[in-house]
């Protein structure tokens, strides 16, 4: 199951020698948002979702709510978050 | 109103950051990737004290450690700097906030190099990448080629190793540069790396996604190979913008000249790490880390100097 946080239903693929993809979630732990992690280096159906859905095979790719967020991006994700 | 503002959260601005905090100065260090290259370069061996470490952790540490002598932190890219009239500086950053300090120190490293081919950008994270720790192990049971031939090529086709069924490693010159213990456990995974010395990539081949590429001499009878990912290893230049908006000298690759207390040409800016002339080519988490200390005890001797200088200074640090 996916877990939410005010509402948001946040997803992080990631792989798990990323370093941007630590950079994400360090920053989710820091402003208190829960995700769930779907490491597509072992989880072959999440790799295919994450390619499905952005057409491209970088990480981390964040699924807020269905919007989508390649790379670590702090401003657009708080922007999505509602974090100030 | 700061005494020092540190540009840029590597090991050399948060080392630096410590320092500075340790001299009781007050500190603002400013950066939009945190931990520079550390947080993406997995596992670092080479750093005296601790041994194995994730470089992102080790990166959270130096933070948590400087943060603990009161330094301050801005996420943020810093666009534009100068020198105030009663010599202070003045950063902006992308969003418009700007913050004065008495001086500064420049930390932002360098930027990594493309190959600069007609395909590469449209097929960016498409099979083409320049993060192999990131994206490689996505590359599972698949064929890779990593161009390159320095540290972070063999680092990065150790990790692969664990993934990618065949690698082609190719390279410019005639021989690899990189540590030889790293060397060693390239060795380890056998025919499963190939090594194509004198050898340049020429061309990026896909539409949708990276189907081939082209190399600059034939491999089994012909040029073009059939790879699933490339990853590109092939240096960086340096991010040198604020350098060059603050008059400070650069070397003729554009690092920034500095004397033995990692001073700039321009009085109260200091320059550490990656981005600075020193140690040559050797460019590493210890050489920041260390360039960054320096830098910021400089700053800390220019500021005892120089601070009353400045009418934005409530009062002096201790000496």
């Amino acid at each position: 199951m996916e877990n939410t946080t005010a509402g948001k239903k946040v997803i992080i693929y990631s792989t798990p020698t990323c370093g941007y993809c630590k950079l994400a979630k360090s920053f989710f732990k820091e402003n208190g948002v829960e995700y769930v992690e779907k490491d597509v280096s072992v989880d072959l159906e999440a790799q295919k979702e994450m390619i499905s859905k952005t057409n491209q095979m970088g990480v981390p790719v964040i699924d807020i709510d269905g919007e989508l967020v390649i790379g670590f991006d702090q401003d657009h994700l708080a922007g999505l978050l509602g974090i100030k | 109103m700061y005494d020092l503002i540190i540009v840029g959260n590597g090991a050399a601005g948060l080392a630096g950051a410590l320092y500075a905090g340790r001299y009781r100065m007050k500190v603002l260090v400013i950066g939009a990737e945190f931990g520079g290259y550390n947080s993406i370069a997995g596992i670092i061996e080479n750093y005296p004290g601790a041994p194995e470490i994730d470089g992102f952790d080790l990166m959270m540490q130096m933070k948590g450690q400087a943060a603990k002598v009161g330094v301050e932190f801005k996420d943020g890219s810093v666009v534009s700097a100068k020198k105030l009239e009663d010599g202070c500086f003045e950063v902006t950053l992308e969003k418009g906030d700007t913050f004065t300090g008495h001086t500064l120190l420049l930390g932002q490293g360098t930027k990594r190099r493309k190959l600069g081919l007609p395909n590469e950008d449209n097929l960016s994270q498409k099979g083409v990448h320049y993060c192999i720790t990131c994206d490689g192990p996505l590359y599972k049971d698949k064929v890779i080629a990593v161009a390159g031939g320095g540290d972070a090529s063999v680092k990065g086709i150790n990790l692969a190793g664990q993934y990618a069924s065949k690698i082609y490693f190719i390279i410019r010159g005639d021989r690899i540069k990189a540590e030889p213990i790293n060397q060693d456990q390239m060795k380890k995974l056998g025919d499963k790396v190939e090594v194509l010395f004198g050898t340049n990539v020429t061309e990026i081949i896909g539409d949708k996604s990276l189907e081939k590429i082209k190399l600059s001499k034939p491999i089994n009878g012909s040029d073009e190979l059939v790879v699933d990912g490339l990853f590109i290893e092939v240096g960086a230049d340096p991010n040198n913008s604020l350098a060059k908006q603050l008059g400070c000298g650069l070397n003729a690759h554009g690092y920034i000249t500095v004397g033995e207390m990692m001073e700039t040409t321009t009085p109260g800016v200091y320059a550490a790490g990656d981005i600075a002339d020193m140690f040559g080519h050797f460019k590493q988490s210890i050489t920041a880390a260390a360039t960054g200390s320096v830098a910021a005890t400089g700053a800390y001797e220019y500021f005892k100097l120089t601070g009353d200088a400045c009418t934005r200074h409530p009062g002096k640090i201790a000496s």
